[in-house]
């Protein structure tokens, strides 16, 4: 699929959405098949639980299926998962006493670590600058990350990261737009630093 | 969406689709290489958004087909449960809505509540066993009843001989005529019962929930309809108490009492209580009549001293001639005889074709005087 481009995938995930909606089984077999990886991997990064995840995610298809008459439309498949998956996890941590500590939306903490490409750094140079953003991007906060990972490993718009977030728009432009414009500001202040010392370190 | 060629961000680059694509996989699509080379400015833009794209990987913890597979068919297979269970619920509302149902369940439920109200009512009339309903179920023609409404003991004399002193308030019903192998007569309320010895025709006496059965003997029975107890006392001899068979008729327990002891039943309980000295049981023992305090043990005491005896014990009137009877006195032992027994055996001992009637409470001596 990464070859595809995102309007024709989102084209695809309709025409399969449909067919899902008219009851056709291997429709919601392909998009279980192409969804359930990333769904758990999004799960994952709530829940250290992994069978609970597994659990859910397959509630949220068996949800799909069942009440598959009174699906919406016009839904961006792939937005609709995610989000699916993320109120189920909330539901779950409500219910579980053991998590039940608060109980907005917001009661999820999204435990991701972006991590660092290295097959496709050569230089050194190189090297210590992604380390470097790598570890400025893992410092921001629970809900700047989950923004940034579904605006860009996702592609999801700001409207559809807002609606997985419980919020406005604005709020979830904000997140996303602040989260850049901050680490650049570091960033930028401690390249000299970092040049000089990599200069010392060859 | 913007053009590529109006990019001036870092997040334009990292929004692309394509440009990501590049980065990632090195696939080049849309010639991006040689358009960022068209331009320094631009190339250093593109490779700043590459370092961000490096520092931003998401591990691809890949699942292997087979897990998707299991995954999958874990999730049919909790939609087949779901579709089940919607299923059946579906026919239970549609078998809900269904007229005939409702008016069965209705039918179904007046039943079992007229059943439960029944039973709880039956058994509740079954708790207590009195008089009126043992004599109310015989069929016995010829039993007569006395009741006695006034303050005093009243005498009751069977066509066996035996003698029975009825309390206030209490009723005795007994057959003109003892016919057949037993002896039966029904209490409510308290008597003292003397027997007279005959053991071919055991005596019974049904008192409430329990059954008395003596031979010969004297004893005192208390059975009143709204007490919540029944006792049995015996004064001499031996009998034998057990529950009615109408009553109980799983646990046919037996008890035996001998000479002053005493039982006591506890109606909603339906327990046997043994008391073995009722000296010690002060209700009973200050419930002891009168009867049983007075010692008919005579030695060489005057006639009309054991006829004042008599007419203590069994609150009657005897009426002698006190001049003929003077100089008379007597040696015997009355205690475990009934009255007309003790009137009997006085007559005799007196002799001289003594003779005595009865009437009720009145006892008429005629005699011309002793031996």
């Amino acid at each position: 699929m990464e070859n595809q481009t995102l309007q024709k995938l989102v084209q695809e995930d309709n025409e399969l959405w449909s067919q899902l909606k008219a009851g056709d089984e291997k429709a919601f077999s392909i998009l279980f098949k192409k969804y359930y990886g990333y769904l758990i991997q999004y799960g994952n990064s709530f829940l250290p639980f992994a069978e609970k995840v597994q659990d859910c995610v397959q509630d949220v298809f068996t949800d799909i299926w069942v009440y598959r008459h009174s699906l919406s439309d016009s839904v961006v498949v792939k937005a609709y998962l995610l989000s699916s998956v993320r109120k189920r996890i909330v539901r779950l941590q409500q219910r579980d006493r053991i998590f039940n500590k608060s109980t907005s939306m917001d009661s999820v903490t999204f435990l991701f670590d972006f991590s660092v490409e290295q097959q496709l750094i050569s230089d050194e140079l190189t090297a210590g600058k992604v380390k470097h953003l790598n570890k400025l991007l893992n410092d921001l906060s629970a809900r700047q990350k989950e923004a940034l990972y579904l605006r860009y490993h996702h592609g999801l718009s700001v409207d559809q990261i807002a609606g997985i977030l419980n919020v406005n728009y604005q709020s979830a432009s904000n997140l996303l737009h602040r989260a850049l414009i901050n680490i650049r500001k570091e960033w930028k202040g401690n390249l000299a630093l970092i040049m000089i010392l990599l200069a010392n370190w060859i | 969406m913007k053009k590529r060629s109006q990019y001036r961000e870092i997040e334009d680059f990292l929004e692309d689709e394509s440009f990501r694509l590049w980065m990632r996989s090195k696939k080049d699509v849309d010639g991006w290489e040689e358009w960022t080379l068209e331009h320094p400015k631009r190339a250093k833009l593109v490779e700043e958004a590459r370092l961000w794209l490096l520092a931003m990987k998401v591990p691809n913890d890949d699942l292997s087909q087979e897990e998707v597979d299991v995954a999958l068919q874990n999730a049919w297979m909790k939609i087949e449960k779901r579709e089940r269970e919607s299923k059946m619920e579906i026919q239970l509302i549609q078998l809900w809505h269904t007229g005939w149902f409702r008016k069965i369940a209705a039918i179904f439920v007046i039943g079992l509540l007229s059943f439960y109200a029944y039973t709880k009512y039956f058994t509740a009339e079954q708790l207590y066993y009195d008089y009126s309903q043992i004599v109310k179920g015989l069929d016995e023609d010829g039993l007569l009843e006395q009741i006695n409404n006034s303050n005093r003991p009243q005498i009751v004399t069977l066509s066996d001989g035996s003698s029975v002193l009825l309390q206030p308030k209490s009723k005795l019903s007994y057959p003109k005529v003892f016919t057949g192998n037993e002896r039966k007569v029904y209490l409510s309320g308290e008597a003292f019962f003397e027997i007279s010895k005959n053991p071919k025709k055991p005596f019974f006496v049904h008192a409430n929930e329990i059954v008395t059965k003596v031979v010969g003997t004297s004893f005192r029975i208390k059975a009143y309809a709204n007490q919540s107890d029944v006792e049995v006392l015996v004064r001499t001899g031996k009998v034998k108490v057990n529950s009615e068979k109408n009553v109980d008729k799983t646990s046919q327990k037996e008890i035996v009492l001998l000479p002053n002891q005493a039982l006591r039943f506890m109606r909603k309980e339906r327990t046997f209580d043994k008391i073995t000295d009722i000296t010690t049981e002060k209700s009973i023992s200050n419930s002891v009549r009168s009867i049983e305090q007075l010692s008919f043990e005579f030695t060489d005491i005057p006639v009309s001293q054991i006829f004042k005896t008599i007419e203590q014990a069994y609150s009657v009137e005897v009426d002698f001639p006190v001049k003929k009877l003077e100089n008379c006195h007597l040696t015997t032992s009355l205690s475990d005889q009934p009255l007309p027994e003790k009137l009997k055996i006085i007559c005799k001992c007196i002799g001289n074709n003594t003779t005595y009637t009865m009437n009720g409470n009145q006892i008429t001596i005629s005699t011309k005087g002793c031996n």
